[in-house]
């Protein structure tokens, strides 16, 4: 026998009366705490002030502690050196690929000094990978599980669900949008929490397009840190600009959501420590190994002349329309198979720092890594070919308006 | 013989999964934070029997992509047995979904979870009517700290389709019911 709605709920409520005894309820701390951090009055700066943290730790474990104060050292002063001395072949194709391409000064082979430069498989693809993104990434997920565990993330998902529903999502969007900060990848699955295909639509192509990963958040930690806060600026207003704009052409509702606020919960140390050791251990079990091929790959169109020549042929377009250096071509290659790595390559070319700017949000926006990408084709091939068409949209126009924006302010 | 887990988002069906198998999927205090199904092993009397975590869903009248999933992996496997996890402090709607899976003929055992909390908020189930009144096993457990897991698998066993009619019938007896005086 089956039962309509109103006759289950009938019978709910009388199983309910009979097996359920409601106690006086005491006010508990844990619910003082939870409607402090809700309501946006006391709400909204205690999550500016949560956030805040978040990164300060962010940046000062992964950037100040572990890769300036250890990996740095060990790399540049004892594993770059080490390799170049013992590794046969100087100057030959497998040494450049695999220890250091160097450069010629004079008609002369000079060593590179530094893992950023070297950009052999062994040294700055090894650097990159442990070096740099590996505490990023731990430090990223630790913070991030905590979050979670505690259950502060749906009461973010609250505080901004106004500003949300502007650009045709809602409070809950938040979810994938930090995910996406951690790796787009599982960003792109947790998008199937919203209800509709337009919300789905723009939330994967607005993650796809402008949230960076961990990995290229500690990248830019670390090879342009004064320029961090200005990249992300612009990410985050063309998450909204292009959102908003999102919003009114895409097809499609985007309903209101009851938002089910848990209550807080001490986070167990045991969840806490699987869970971070599952993300961190996926991350990299599809990162490192791409990290590797980019060097690789990127090592070997330099030497068959293959970047030079669509540098030349980009020329145009990239000096002309984005403002900055066509040598940035390489780095656009392989941003598609790690944008962590395409950073760690643009900061060796020479440029002014608004062009490093430029180049850094145009690796950021243009095409998403190439896992992203194969997890979006998995979610829909038609919402990957709109996707790919916005994004295509994006990266001219707000490539364009970035440099527009620079020679307004005469710095580009 | 497989086994489903299912009940609302966020009430512990992937710790459940986690402590049954001993899988690792992502646990979080959020709804919505397995999408996906999973699959995983667990032995019961000395044979592998799978266990799945399914998506979090309200009804079986599915809102998002998630609880399609959800709804999807019950009406493809007929003969599975149900544990619904329910919120020991939301009993109400948890029950709602429990009756649907119910009056779809499976097999459920009632899993009133964070047993915890509702103690901490005054809430007081009666187990043993209630699964008198249901015909269902229920049990109460408090996942995250492994307590009444295994009384889970123990019960297993009493899990049997029931007609939603005998539940009404019953309740229509206990309306009536003169030695308790309650009506």
């Amino acid at each position: 026998m089956k039962l309509n709605p109103d006759e289950r709920w009938d019978l709910i409520d009388s199983i309910a009366r009979h097996v359920v005894t409601y106690g006086e309820y005491r006010h508990t701390l844990k619910d003082a705490i939870g409607e402090l951090t809700v309501k946006p009055m006391t709400g909204l700066p205690i999550a500016i002030a949560v956030m805040y943290c978040f990164w300060s730790v962010f940046g000062s474990f992964a950037g100040t502690l572990c890769t300036d104060g250890f990996f740095v050292k060990l790399f540049d002063g004892y594993w770059l050196p080490w390799l170049q001395e013992v590794f046969p072949g100087k100057g030959g194709w497998i040494y450049s690929i695999l220890i250091d391409a160097g450069g010629m000064t004079n008609g002369e082979f000079i060593l590179s000094d530094n893992c950023f430069e070297a950009f052999g498989v062994l040294t700055s693809g090894l650097f990159v990978a442990i070096g740099v993104v590996l505490p990023a990434i731990v430090i990223f997920y630790l913070m991030l599980t905590l979050l979670e565990d505690i259950g502060y993330m749906p009461r973010l998902a609250v505080l901004i669900d106004t500003v949300l529903h502007k650009i045709g999502l809602h409070g809950y969007a938040i979810v994938p949008t930090i995910l996406s900060l951690g790796c787009n990848v599982p960003a792109v699955t947790a998008t199937r929490i919203l209800e509709t295909r337009k919300q789905r639509f723009i939330m994967m192509t607005l993650l796809a397009i402008f949230i960076p990963c961990g990995a290229q958040l500690g990248i830019m930690e670390e090879v342009i840190p004064d320029l961090i806060g200005y990249v992300l600026l612009y990410l985050v207003i063309g998450y909204f600009i292009f959102g908003f704009i999102l919003n009114r052409i895409v097809p499609g509702k985007s309903p209101e959501i009851l938002i089910d606020v848990p209550q807080y919960q001490k986070p167990m140390m045991t969840n806490v420590r699987r869970k971070l050791w599952m993300r961190v251990s996926s991350f990299f079990k599809v990162a490192v190994p791409f990290v590797l091929l980019g060097c690789v790959v990127v090592n070997v169109l330099y030497l068959v002349g293959f970047i030079q020549w669509l540098g030349d042929l980009l020329a145009p377009v990239f000096v002309g329309w984005f403002g900055v250096p066509k040598e940035t071509a390489g780095p656009l290659i392989a941003a598609f198979l790690r944008k962590d790595l395409a950073v760690a390559q643009l900061s060796v070319i020479e440029m002014t720092q608004y062009q490093m700017l430029s180049a850094v949000v145009l690796v950021s926006i243009y095409f998403p890594c190439v896992a992203t990408f194969a997890m979006m084709l998995k979610e829909g091939w038609k919402e990957l070919i709109g996707s790919v068409a916005v994004l295509t949209v994006v990266v001219f126009l707000y490539g364009g308006i970035i440099h527009l924006i620079g020679k307004l302010l005469g710095v580009a | 013989m497989k086994i489903l887990l299912m009940g609302h988002p966020n009430v512990g069906k992937s710790v459940f999964f986690n402590r049954l198998t001993g899988a690792n999927v992502i646990e979080s205090n959020y709804s919505g934070t397995t999408v996906d199904y999973t699959r995983g092993y667990m032995s019961l009397d000395g044979k592998e029997v799978e266990v799945v975590d399914v998506p979090g869903t309200f009804s079986l009248d599915p809102k998002d992509r998630a609880e399609e999933v959800a709804v999807a992996m019950l009406k493809e496997a007929k003969d599975a047995y149900v544990i619904c996890v329910i919120d020991s402090s939301k009993l109400e709607r948890g029950l709602y979904l429990a009756l649907q899976i119910m009056e779809e003929g499976y097999s459920v055992i009632i899993a009133l979870n964070m047993d915890d909390v509702a103690e901490d908020k005054n809430i007081k189930i009666d187990n043993q009517k209630l699964e008198q009144v249901l015909g269902v096993p229920v049990v109460s457990t408090i996942a995250i700290e492994n307590i009444g897991i295994s009384k889970v698998i123990s019960r297993l066993k009493d899990a049997k389709p029931v007609d939603v009619e005998d539940i009404t019938v019953m309740r229509a007896g206990m309306n009536h019911c003169g030695r308790c005086g309650r009506t």
